[in-house]
C-alpha cells in the first residue's frame, strides 16, 4: 500500500488533517485555489470559542484549550518535508486508477517565485497601479503586486495580472530575481493513494434574495463583509463605518436571511448564531447598538458564553424573522414582526447586517459532483474507497467541530493505508 | 392565411358586461395574430376567487370544477382574459390534479349532473396566449405604429400570477412578460417599487377606506417612477384603480391622474386599431386619455 | 412515563430571570381560548390545510403583508397561531375579511404555508356567524340564481351587440343547484344576516 494523499482545500480543516497525516508519515499534497492557506476563517478576524485572531491562524490540537495558539507562518506548514503546499491551484480531475488515484492539477502563476523570494516587499511599494482592495470590500486600494493577507502563507506576494501594466518597476527592484512577469500555468498528475476533500464553504451572496435590499443599498452586508471591517488590519483599523464613511452608531442583524427557507437554502448553517453573536459583542465594545433578529438562537454549548455576554452587554433580541428591508433616506430600514411583543417594527439603522447560509465550494466545480450528496456537500458515508472529506466540505459547522473531524478522517486515512490491518 | 387556432374563450362575467371594450379590443388584436376565441353557453360564473372561496370554498370548487368539466369537453386549451376567472379555473384545475380526494369528492358531486373533471386540461391567461404560444416575434411584425416615447408600467395584479405552481407564470416576485409585450409595441417599460403590491380591490367589500389607501399608494409609486400610463389585464384591478382612481386618490392628498389601458386597447394602438380605443375612450375611461393619446400621436 | 419518578431537581434554576414581560400575550392563554379542537381538524382536513403545521411562527408574514403594515391590528402569524391553538374565535373575527389574499405572505413565507388559504378556510367557518360581507353574500346569491355574479341587463347586452360580440347565452343555472344541492348553501344564504350592514354590490 502506498503513503500519498492528496488533500483539496486549505482551510483549517485541510491544515489539520495534512498536519496530522505528516505527522503520521504520509506525504501530503495540500492543493489550494487562492494564493494563501486559511480559507474561510482568514476572513473571520477573530474566531470563537477563544477569540483568536484568525487571519493566520494555523489549525493545531491546543487551538481550542484558551492557552495556546499556532501561527502559520511559524508552524511548518511551510517547510514540513512530507507536506507540499501547492498554492493557486485547482484540481483538474480525480481518475481512479486500479486501487490508487490520478490527480490531475493545473496551477496558474504567482509571478513570484516562492523559492528565492525573501518577502523584502520592495515590489510592493515601487508598484504604482492601484486598485480595489476585494478583502477590504473594495473600501482601500492594494497594489497589483499584493499580499491580500499580511501574514498569510506563503508570505510572498502575488500578481494579479488583470491590472498589472507589465511595467518592470518590481521585477527591477527585487535584488533576487523573484519576480517573472512571463511565468505560465503549469499541470502535473499526483498518484495518491487517498484523497481528502477539505473544499469548505463560502457565503452565499444574498443579491439573489428578494427583500433584504442587499446589492441596492451598501450598507446592507454579510457577516463575513462585517467581519472584514471588525478586523483591526482592515482599512478602518477596525472601527465600523458606513459605505459613505460615517460612524456607524446602530446595527440591525438578521439572522437565518437565505437560511432554513424553501424559498432559498432550507438547512441550518450552524455557525452564524455564534458569529453573529462575536460581532455583537466586538460591536458593543465600540458602543455601537446592535439589534439581533433571529427566529430561534443555535449556540452549541462550547460557544454559550457568547450568548451570555451579547445579554450583558445590551445587544437588543427581536423575535421574528424581517420579511424585508427598505432604504430611506439612504439608510436601511428592517421590516420585522417583534413576535413576543405582538407589534410590527420598523427598525432604522446604520448597517444592516445578513447571516448569510453556508454554501459549499465543491458544488461549482464538476470535478467534484461525484463525490457530493445532498446541497452539494461531501458524503461522509457511501464515498467511494479512498475519497474522504472532513471540515465543511460534510457540511456547515464551527471550526472546533471542523478541527475534530480533521483528527478523525486523518486517522481513518492512515488506518486505510498503514493500518496493516 | 392558414385556419385561425382556436381557444375555448372563458368569459365571465365583468369583462362581458361591465367592460366589453377589453373583450373587443382583445379580439380584434388575437385575430390580426390569426386566434379566435370560442365560448361556450356551458360555463357560468368562475366563481370569483375574492369572495365566494369564503363563504363556501367546496361549493367554490365544485362550480370551478364543474366549468373545467366543461372546458374539457371542448377538446381546446381554455383562456380566461380575466385574472380572477383565471386565478379559480387554474387553482381548481391544479387542486383537481394534485389532490386525487378532493378530484374524487368533487367528482361523485359532477356526476349527478352527467360530468366529469380530471383537471388535465390547459387553463391559460392572456399573457400565456401572446407571450408563449403566439411569441414576441410574430407580435412585432403585425407593429404599425410604434409607442414611441412612452412609458408604461406593468401591473399584473395577484391573481393572475399567484400562486405560481398553478398560473404557471414567469416569476412571483418579478414576472416579466407584460413588459416583454410593452417593449415590441415600441414603448417604454417602467419599473417601479413593489411592482407586485395588490391594487387594494379585494376587501373593498369589508374595508373600502384601507383598499383605496393602497390604490393610492400603488399609483403614486408609479406616478414617481415617471410613467405615461399604467397596463394591467385583470378587470377587477381595471375598477379598481382606473374608475375610482380619482376616489382613491383623494385618499392620499396632493391630486393626480394616470391613464390606465387595458393590454389589449395598448397592442390595439399599437396595431393601427386606434379607433378601437378611441371610440370607447369616453364610456370605459374615468381618467382622461386624450392626452396619452396625443403623445402618442393618435386621434384629435 | 410516572413524572414523580424523575429527578427533577436539575432542572431547576433558581438564577433564571424572564428577559421580556409576557403580559401582551393574554390574547392566546388557554383561559381566553375558545379552544375547539374540531375546528383545528377541520381545517387541517381541507385542502392544503395541513401546510398549517408548517408553521413555525417566525413572523415573516406579518412583515411582508400589506394590510399589516397599515393596520397593526392584523396579524397573519397571530391568525395562524391561533388556529394551532384550535381558538375558533378567528371565524368570528371581522380582521380576516381584510385579508387580500395577495399571497406575499405565502411567496415569502420560509416554510410554505398555504396562509390566504387558512383565512378562507376561517372565513368559511365565520359564515354561520354572520362574519360575511354583504357584498359577499350578495355576489353568492347571484352565482345560485343567475349564474353570474352581476345582474346582466339589456342595456349590457345591447352594448355587446352593437360592438359585434357574440351571445353567451345564459348559464345553466338548474344543472349549478343540482351539483350544489348536498352543500346546503342556497338555504344558508337564505337565513344568514351579514354583520357588516352595507348596501350589496358596488
Amino acid at each position: 500500500m502506498g503513503d500519498t494523499v492528496v488533500v483539496v482545500g486549505a482551510g483549517l480543516a485541510g491544515i489539520q488533517v495534512s498536519h496530522q497525516l505528516a505527522d503520521l508519515g504520509l506525504k501530503v499534497h495540500l492543493v489550494e485555489k487562492e494564493a494563501t492557506v486559511g480559507g474561510l476563517s482568514a476572513h473571520l478576524g477573530k474566531v470563537f470559542p477563544t477569540d483568536d485572531c484568525a487571519l493566520c491562524l494555523d489549525a493545531c490540537e491546543e487551538l481550542f484549550s484558551g492557552h495556546h495558539r499556532r501561527c502559520q507562518y511559524r508552524s511548518l506548514l511551510g517547510n514540513q518535508k512530507k507536506l507540499n503546499l501547492h498554492t493557486l491551484t485547482e484540481i483538474k480531475s480525480i481518475k481512479q486508477d486500479g486501487g490508487r488515484f490520478s490527480v490531475s492539477l493545473k496551477t496558474t502563476p504567482r509571478y513570484v517565485m516562492l523559492d528565492r523570494c525573501v518577502v523584502c516587499l520592495e515590489c510592493i511599494n515601487v508598484c504604482d497601479v492601484e486598485v480595489p482592495d476585494e478583502m477590504n470590500l473594495g473600501r482601500v486600494m492594494r497594489k497589483a503586486i499584493y499580499r491580500s493577507i499580511p501574514q498569510g502563507v506563503p508570505l510572498a506576494p502575488v500578481i494579479d495580472m488583470n491590472s498589472c501594466t507589465k511595467c518592470t518597476k518590481c521585477v527591477d527592484v527585487c535584488k533576487v530575481g523573484a519576480i517573472d512577469l512571463e511565468q505560465r500555468s503549469k499541470t502535473r498528475t499526483i498518484k495518491a493513494d487517498a484523497v481528502v476533500l477539505a473544499t469548505g464553504v463560502e457565503e452565499r451572496s444574498p443579491s439573489i434574495l428578494p427583500g433584504y435590499a442587499y446589492g441596492l443599498c451598501k450598507d446592507v452586508l454579510t457577516q463575513r463583509e462585517l467581519a472584514r471591517l471588525l478586523d483591526s488590519t482592515g482599512a478602518t483599523n477596525g472601527k465600523v463605518l458606513t459605505a459613505s464613511g460615517k460612524q456607524v452608531e446602530s446595527v440591525t442583524m438578521i439572522l437565518c436571511a437565505g437560511s432554513r427557507d424553501l424559498n432559498a437554502i432550507d438547512y441550518c448553517s450552524q455557525a452564524c448564531c455564534t458569529y453573529s453573536l462575536k460581532h455583537a459583542i466586538m460591536l458593543r465594545e465600540q458602543g455601537v447598538g446592535v439589534t439581533i433578529c433571529y427566529m430561534d438562537l443555535r449556540v452549541p454549548l462550547h460557544s454559550h458564553s457568547f450568548l451570555e455576554r451579547a445579554r450583558e452587554s445590551d445587544v437588543t433580541f427581536v423575535r421574528g424573522k424581517p420579511d424585508h428591508v427598505i432604504v430611506h433616506e439612504g439608510s436601511p430600514v428592517t421590516i420585522v414582526e417583534d413576535t413576543e411583543a405582538l407589534k410590527r417594527l420598523e427598525i432604522e439603522s446604520d448597517l444592516v447586517v445578513l447571516a448569510s447560509p453556508l454554501v459549499p465550494h465543491a458544488a461549482e466545480k464538476e470535478v467534484f459532483n461525484s463525490f457530493l450528496g445532498d446541497y452539494g456537500f461531501a458524503a461522509r458515508h457511501d464515498a467511494p474507497k479512498g475519497i474522504y472529506a472532513c471540515g465543511t466540505a460534510t457540511g456547515p459547522t464551527d471550526i472546533p467541530a471542523s478541527v475534530a473531524e480533521a483528527n478523525a478522517v486523518a486517522l481513518e486515512v492512515y488506518m486505510a493505508l498503514k493500518g496493516g490491518a | 392565411m392558414s385556419k385561425a387556432i382556436e381557444y375555448t374563450y372563458f368569459p365571465g362575467c365583468m369583462i362581458p358586461f361591465r367592460l366589453p371594450h377589453f373583450e373587443l379590443t382583445m379580439r380584434e388584436v388575437l385575430s390580426r395574430l390569426n386566434i379566435e376565441l370560442v365560448a361556450d353557453e356551458g360555463h357560468s360564473c368562475c366563481p370569483e376567487p375574492t369572495t365566494f372561496t369564503g363563504v363556501d370554498f367546496e361549493a367554490w370548487l365544485t362550480v370551478g370544477a364543474r366549468n373545467i368539466a366543461v372546458s374539457e369537453s371542448t377538446g381546446r386549451d381554455t383562456m380566461a382574459l380575466c385574472s380572477g376567472c383565471f386565478h379559480t379555473l387554474a387553482m381548481v384545475g391544479h387542486t383537481l390534479q394534485s389532490d386525487s380526494k378532493t378530484r374524487e369528492r368533487i367528482n361523485k358531486r359532477l356526476k349527478r349532473i352527467g360530468m366529469e373533471a380530471t383537471g388535465e386540461v390547459t387553463v391559460k391567461n392572456i399573457l400565456h396566449v401572446l407571450h408563449e404560444d403566439v411569441g414576441l416575434d410574430k407580435i412585432r411584425k403585425s407593429i404599425v405604429q410604434p409607442l414611441k416615447d412612452i412609458s408604461i408600467a406593468a401591473h399584473y395584479g395577484c391573481h393572475l400570477v399567484r400562486p405560481i405552481e398553478a398560473t404557471h407564470m414567469d416569476d412571483a416576485e418579478d414576472p416579466m412578460w407584460m413588459e416583454d409585450l410593452i417593449e415590441v409595441t415600441g414603448a417604454k417599460p417602467v419599473d417601479y417599487p413593489d411592482k407586485m403590491a395588490c391594487c387594494g380591490a379585494p376587501i373593498s367589500p369589508s374595508d373600502e377606506p384601507k383598499s383605496f389607501v393602497l390604490a393610492a399608494d400603488k399609483l403614486r409609486k408609479i406616478r414617481d417612477a415617471g410613467a405615461d400610463a399604467i397596463v394591467l389585464v385583470c378587470p377587477t384591478c381595471y375598477t379598481q384603480m382606473e374608475m375610482q382612481q380619482k376616489k382613491a386618490i383623494e385618499h392620499l392628498g396632493p391630486e393626480f391622474s394616470l391613464p390606465v389601458l387595458y393590454l389589449g386597447e395598448m397592442m390595439a394602438l399599437a396595431m393601427g386599431m386606434s379607433d378601437l380605443v378611441v371610440n370607447n375612450a369616453r364610456r370605459y375611461h374615468r381618467v382622461k386619455l386624450q392626452p396619452l393619446l396625443e403623445k402618442m400621436g393618435v386621434g384629435k | 412515563m410516572n413524572i414523580d419518578s424523575l429527578n427533577t431537581s436539575r432542572f431547576l434554576r433558581n438564577d433564571f430571570k424572564p428577559r421580556l414581560a409576557r403580559c401582551e400575550l393574554i390574547a392566546v392563554t388557554p383561559t381566553s381560548i375558545s379552544s375547539d379542537l374540531e375546528f383545528r381538524n377541520w381545517i387541517l382536513k381541507q385542502p392544503e390545510g395541513e401546510t398549517l403545521l408548517r408553521c413555525y411562527q417566525c413572523g415573516r408574514c406579518t412583515s411582508a403583508c400589506p394590510i399589516a403594515e397599515i393596520d397593526h391590528s392584523f396579524n397573519p402569524r397571530l391568525f395562524l397561531e391561533k388556529v394551532i391553538l384550535a381558538d375558533e374565535s378567528l371565524a368570528e373575527n371581522q380582521l380576516i375579511w381584510t385579508c387580500l389574499t395577495c399571497e406575499q405572505c405565502e411567496v415569502r413565507c420560509p416554510e410554505h404555508v398555504k396562509i390566504p388559504q387558512i383565512l378562507i378556510l376561517a372565513k368559511v367557518r365565520g359564515l354561520v356567524s354572520g362574519n360575511t360581507p354583504e357584498t359577499a353574500l350578495d355576489r353568492a346569491r347571484s352565482i345560485l340564481s343567475q349564474g353570474r355574479t352581476i345582474q346582466v341587463s339589456e342595456p349590457m347586452l345591447k352594448t355587446r351587440d352593437k360592438m359585434g360580440l357574440p351571445s353567451l347565452g345564459n348559464p345553466p343555472v338548474k344543472q349549478l343547484a343540482k351539483a350544489l344541492k348536498e352543500l346546503g348553501l342556497a338555504e344558508k344564504l337564505e337565513n344568514i344576516k351579514s354583520i357588516y350592514g352595507g348596501d350589496g354590490d358596488e
